[in-house]
């Protein structure tokens, strides 16, 4: 740890309660930010609504590798027992769809359930490993009993002195900026 | 009194009003149906098709009004918040439940007369005189152990219904007491084990004994599932109606309440369809004659169109109308799905009643839909005369502004 440099990366305004928040929220939904985010110590509901988030595309992408599963599961049992491998069970038909239901189900379940996860890691950013708030305390406070906007500057909207302001007017009293230290000696990390 | 009802509602929900409408409705409906019963009745050849209709509808209202008192006894056992604004209307339904032992009545004279041996086979001594495994089956499947087990479970039914609605209704007038909630909260319990085996019981009883060497153990949860799905959709189905004729005052039940609606009833969409194939796959894979010919004459003839369908309403289209989120706070969406899966529930019980009437293919006559409009109008008479002196929503239960504020 040797010198580092500082770099402003946004703006952090802290709410002393949800409802604040959520006004907050409205307010620079409706400027039409893009790069921000919302931290609060418990679900707050309607809070998607007053961001202006657009449903998730998850539901979508657990349907489709659902039905992948259901696909692959009557490939599986059905090429092998009609096709590859045919014995005839208790007098039954070859294709015996009935039998394999469960299976489709099971691998309905499985393939959606491992894609949820695999997705969540993605949406969630699973590779960053640190994030300039983890620096700045604001993650101690809204841990506890506050309720926090971040403002990043990559947004195209963004300017300090405007972010400022926005903030300001929605009634904030506490407003930081979000700061990133660029350390030389571990910066690969 | 209703001025001094108002004055405790904190102008949430308006007094009750005549519902006219309805009545009249309801007036023709079971009018329409009584007649044609009552022609059936008096006619020797369309008597037995009587019997099976008015099994048929007796069926689907007592599923209606057991499912609601399960509804009910369900969200005092989980203490739940939301439903509060929507139990009303499910204690309506569950009210009803003895006018369901009062339709029981003409079966049971019915049971006791010489025709009674059409609906259920096990009746006929003659048959049973040649037949070793009904023989087996006396000591269960006899007229007067037949008549007290219906009378038993009709004695429970009505009295955890009476005492839920009741306690509700009290706390309409005087809110200033937790003590009925707790009251209810505490007998929802011993209620669940009780409807579990009544349930179980009635359906083996009224449904599967009209063949009675067929068994089936998941029966029961068979029967219980298509009735909650009923139960749900006849919930959703007047609670949108009273909200969208104003009778429920506004604000009262919103998005997060018809999202639970609509969640709980793509659950037991969901459920019917797993108990149901678990049943079928179970036989089939099994193939033993002694339980496979109940399946095997529902997929032969004219009867295998009726069961596809059967998975069709039941499952397919539902599940597919109500997966996505928005769908499910779409009021017009659930109404129609809600009125499908009523479809689909007078499907079902056809489904298992009938083959015994019409072994070859379905047939659908006056006969079998007279006692059916009757009862449904019955039923009708019966919400429409609720409304008119009760609030749609229990307005003085302990949680009811908390679940005002329910959203998603």
């Amino acid at each position: 740890m040797s010198k580092s440099r500082e770099k402003v990366v946004g703006v952090v305004g802290l709410y002393d309660d949800p409802s604040s928040l959520l006004r907050a929220a409205e307010g620079v939904r409706d400027a039409g930010f893009t790069r921000w985010d919302c931290h609060t110590p418990f679900p707050v509901h309607g809070l998607d609504r007053a961001m202006g988030l657009k449903s998730s595309p998850l539901p979508t992408l657990a349907l489709t590798a659902g039905l992948i599963g259901v696909l692959a599961a009557f490939v599986l049992t059905g090429g092998l027992n009609a096709l590859h491998y045919p014995i005839r069970i208790a007098g039954k038909p070859m294709l015996s769809w009935q039998a394999f239901v469960p299976i489709y189900f099971e691998m309905f379940v499985l393939f959606s359930a491992l894609t949820i996860m695999g997705s969540l890691f993605v949406f969630c950013g699973l590779g960053r490993w640190h994030s300039p708030l983890h620096d700045s305390g604001v993650m101690s406070e809204i841990t506890g009993a506050r309720f926090a906007i971040v403002l990043g500057a990559d947004d195209r909207m963004y300017s300090q002195a405007d972010a400022k302001t926005l903030l300001e007017a929605t009634g904030c009293r506490d407003i930081r900026p979000l700061v990133q230290f660029e350390e030389e000696d571990d910066a690969i990390i | 009194m209703s001025a001094e009802l108002g004055q405790s509602l904190n102008d949430f929900v308006p007094p009750p009003k005549p519902c006219t409408g309805l009545r009249n409705a309801a007036l023709v409906l079971s009018a329409i149906g009584a007649a044609l019963s009552l022609t059936a009745a008096f006619n020797e050849t369309h008597r037995v098709r009587l019997g099976f209709g008015y099994l048929w509808g007796f069926v689907f209202v007592w599923s209606a009004a057991l499912g609601s008192l399960f509804f009910v006894g369900l969200q005092h056992l989980v203490r739940a918040v939301w439903s509060v604004v929507v139990r009303r209307v499910a204690e309506m339904f569950a009210a009803s439940i003895w006018l369901v032992a009062l339709s029981f009545v003409p079966i049971l004279l019915y049971c006791f007369s010489h025709g009674g041996a059409s609906l259920f086979p096990w009746l006929d001594a003659e048959h049973v005189s040649h037949d070793a495994l009904l023989q087996q089956k006396q000591p269960y499947l006899n007229l007067p152990f037949f008549a007290a087990r219906a009378a038993a479970f009709f004695a429970l039914w009505i009295g955890f219904a009476v005492f839920f609605t009741q306690n509700s209704l009290k706390q309409d007038v005087g809110r200033s007491s937790v003590e009925p909630a707790v009251r209810m909260r505490k007998a929802s319990a011993p209620f669940m084990l009780v409807f579990a085996v009544t349930t179980t019981f009635a359906s083996f009883d009224w449904l599967m004994s009209l063949e009675p060497h067929w068994f089936s153990t998941i029966f029961g949860v068979y029967v219980f599932s298509g009735m909650v799905v009923t139960a749900l959709a006849l919930i959703t189905i007047t609670t949108i109606g009273l909200r969208s004729s104003g009778r429920l005052g506004s604000g009262v039940v919103g998005d997060g309440h018809l999202y639970n609606l609509g969640v709980l009833m793509f659950a037991f969409v969901c459920f019917w369809a797993y108990i149901a194939f678990s049943q079928y796959m179970l036989i089939w894979y099994g193939n033993i004659p002694e339980e496979s010919f109940y399946l095997v004459r529902r997929f032969e003839g004219g009867w295998l169109f009726v069961s596809v369908a059967l998975g069709v309403v039941r499952f397919v289209v539902p599940f597919l109308a109500l997966l996505s989120r928005s769908a499910k706070t779409n009021p017009t969406r659930l109404l129609w799905v809600s009125i499908f899966l009523l479809a689909g529930q007078l499907l079902d019980l056809y489904w298992l009643i009938m083959p015994q009437l019409h072994p070859d293919r379905p047939i659908l006559g006056w006969q079998e839909l007279g006692p059916v409009l009757m009862l449904v109008g019955i039923l009708i008479l019966f919400v429409s005369h609720f409304l008119e002196r009760h609030l749609p929503v229990s307005v003085g239960d302990p949680l009811f502004e908390e679940s005002l504020r329910f959203y998603i």
